[in-house]
């Protein structure tokens, strides 16, 4: 379980996140929904340990990354946006390597390499430099990376960005699996079908809060709209946009 | 106790940052960019040596001015009293200045047809002085045989004095001679002198393209922020990029020494008056005492690149700033300043100094050679401290 605590931070001044709270239960796929600029990856950044918060308090299972940063990342497996890879490197040399890092050694790390080749798909592409790959090949090489070392928490930051249809068919049903094997999954998306089809629970952003939280059903409930665009566009900018919206276009 | 733990949690330290350590390396020793210019670089200056040094002797062996005297016949006095060693004077009877001086000759000095009546007369007959002076070294020889001409002219004034009882003293209150000092060995030693500072730049090249690429290149292809979630400390991660960068620079220069120590009996030192004494213990401490200045540069430029936003721009700025420490030794090597011996704790004078002693095979202090080395490594370890501190930056981070 991840828990975010009353957390806020700012950055020259100028507040991203004010007083975030939420929880990220074990065996469920949670949607951070937010618009550009809403704060989510700085959310997900202090949640891995690379952004300090100015108060508030995150933990990753019993760990506080804040301070226990070693105890915090064992635990975590972390795709972020855009990242990119070592070019110079095999798929193979590059997920032993960072499973390695992560502990990883003899059978055990034999066994690992096996799991994450098998599952994402990564056979034809395993003794390849990963100069030159495709968004979904290297989306497919990230998620290994993150998976590798069998985290109990994985983070994913804005994942289908440029990927092609088989990439995001791949990664929803990797990510169905490892729900079903007990494992806590938040991802920020700023794409409303692919949060509605993948996320059990949406937690939707605006000026670095939390401003409604529950299924894409229970949303569009508490705000009565029909859609969870709707649904979100009510939550972060209120009222009046959502009305001017469905009053301005038509049916 | 408490010692022992840090020492215990230090080794353990490393061999958490093995497996990173093994990625820089794959990395480093896999970009055929950074390996070529280290490579090249490091074989580059001690072929320049060579074939500089072996023109400087030809050049030396060639020091002998050749001059043609055309109508030597009309001033045999001339012809006669320029003749000397370093002067070849060939008497022409005629011939053409320029074809000539497009020839074999330096000068041409060419006696008018009316110089022995005009002579005699005491008329001043003209001698006509001939050079190419695009020509670099004729200025030299000209230079040569205006003071032999002028010494002539004093000789013969002198007797024409003393012909009619004035002291040809009084024309010459003084007289000033110009003494080259130089030898062929202190301008060999000279040749010398550069080799460490060399040896020096070779390191800062060596590393430059790896340290900008492990730095500031990693945070460019957003391939840092996957490295920094990962269980290892800022100094497992500065340590681990150092060791390899460092391991580059250091290949460079022993590749350097290498193709110096082969080379060297190919260059001709003994004209300089040069033994080469450099032993096999002498070019295994070269080897040695560049180790920890390998390290210390790496650790640095990494430090700096990590500051900037760009490959491009860290390799601009590292590319500048590089060029200050290596002109400092110059700077002083130039200037020839003697200094104390405690100056050798310092990075970079330590090890130029050590450099130099034991390419001619001098008496190197192996305890300053230690001293220097252990400041130079606390140097490094302060530094990756520093750099694990920057690891900690936000402003290192992708902006999303």
């Amino acid at each position: 379980m991840i828990r975010v605590e009353n957390i806020s931070k700012s950055f020259a001044g100028t507040p991203v996140l004010r007083n975030l709270s939420f929880d990220v239960p074990d065996g469920r796929i949670t949607a951070l929904l937010g618009a550009n600029g809403a704060g989510k990856t700085s959310c997900l950044r202090i949640i891995c340990g690379l952004l300090k918060a100015d108060s508030g308090r995150v933990l990753v299972g019993d760990a506080d990354p804040a301070l226990d940063p070693m105890g915090a990342r064992r635990q975590l497996g972390v795709v972020g946006d855009r990242e990119g890879l070592y070019e110079r490197l095999t798929v193979r040399e590059y997920l032993e390597i960072f499973a390695r890092m992560q502990g990883l050694g003899g059978t055990a790390l034999a066994e690992a390499l096996a799991a994450v080749r098998e599952e994402l798909e990564l056979a034809a592409l395993w003794d390849r430099r990963t100069k030159g790959f495709s968004q979904g090949e290297r989306m497919k090489v990230s998620l290994a990376r993150a998976l590798v070392h069998r985290p109990q928490h994985l983070i994913l930051d804005e994942p289908t960005r440029g990927l092609d249809v088989l990439a995001v068919r791949l990664l929803r049903k990797t990510l169905l699996r490892l729900r079903a094997a007990g494992t806590t999954i938040l991802f920020s998306s700023h794409v409303m079908p692919e949060v509605a089809e993948l996320s059990d629970r949406v937690l939707v952003m605006a000026a670095g809060q939390v401003v409604g939280a529950g299924t894409p059903e229970q949303l569009a409930a508490e705000t009565g709209c029909s859609t969870l665009e709707d649904s979100f566009v009510a939550l972060a900018y209120g009222q009046r946009a959502s009305a001017a919206r469905v009053e301005g276009e038509p049916a | 106790m408490n010692r022992m733990w840090s020492a215990r949690a230090v080794i353990v330290g490393l061999q958490q940052m093995a497996p990173l350590l093994r990625k820089e390396l794959l990395e480093a020793w896999r970009d055929r960019r950074a390996l070529l210019m280290a490579v090249c670089f490091s074989l580059m200056f001690p072929a320049a040596l060579a074939g500089g040094t072996i023109f400087m002797v030809k050049k030396q062996s060639e020091d002998v001015t050749r001059l043609a005297v055309i109508g030597a016949e009309r001033a045999p006095l001339i012809a006669e009293q320029l003749r000397s060693p370093g002067l070849d004077v060939e008497a022409l009877a005629e011939g053409s200045p320029r074809a000539l001086l497009a020839g074999d000759y330096d000068l041409v000095l060419e006696v008018t047809d009316d110089f022995a009546e005009r002579y005699q007369d005491f008329r001043a007959p003209r001698l006509y002085l001939y050079v190419n002076s695009s020509d670099t070294g004729s200025g030299r020889a000209q230079r040569a045989l205006q003071e032999r001409l002028g010494a002539l002219q004093q000789m013969v004034v002198a007797q024409r004095l003393s012909a009619r009882g004035v002291a040809p003293q009084l024309l010459a209150p003084w007289r000033l001679e110009t003494r080259d000092v130089s030898t062929p060995s202190s301008r060999g030693a000279l040749i010398l002198a550069t080799v460490p500072g060399l040896l020096i730049m070779t390191l800062f090249i060596a590393c430059l393209a790896t340290a900008v690429d492990s730095s500031a290149g990693e945070r460019e292809r957003l391939s840092l922020e996957p490295l920094l979630v990962q269980p290892l400390a800022g100094w497992q991660i500065i340590t681990a990029k150092t060791l390899a960068v460092a391991s580059l620079g250091w290949l460079g220069s022993l590749l350097a020494i290498g193709a110096l120590v082969l080379l060297m009996p190919l260059m001709p030192l003994a004209e300089f008056g040069i033994q080469q004494a450099t032993t096999v213990a002498g070019v295994v401490a070269m080897g040695l005492v560049l180790l920890p200045l390998a390290l210390l540069v790496a650790v640095l430029q990494i430090l700096l690149a990590l500051r900037s936003q760009s490959f491009k721009d860290a390799q601009t700025q590292l590319s500048i700033l590089q060029i200050a420490p290596v002109v400092l030794l110059m700077v002083l090597d130039m200037a020839q300043i003697k200094l104390a011996d405690s100056w050798q704790l310092l990075p970079l004078i330590g090890q130029q100094q050590w450099l130099k002693g034991l390419l001619v095979g001098d008496w190197v202090s192996p305890l300053w050679m230690l001293a220097g080395s252990a400041v130079t490594l606390v140097l490094v370890v302060m530094a990756i401290l520093v750099g694990a501190r920057a690891l900690q930056r936000e402003s290192l981070l992708s902006a999303s």
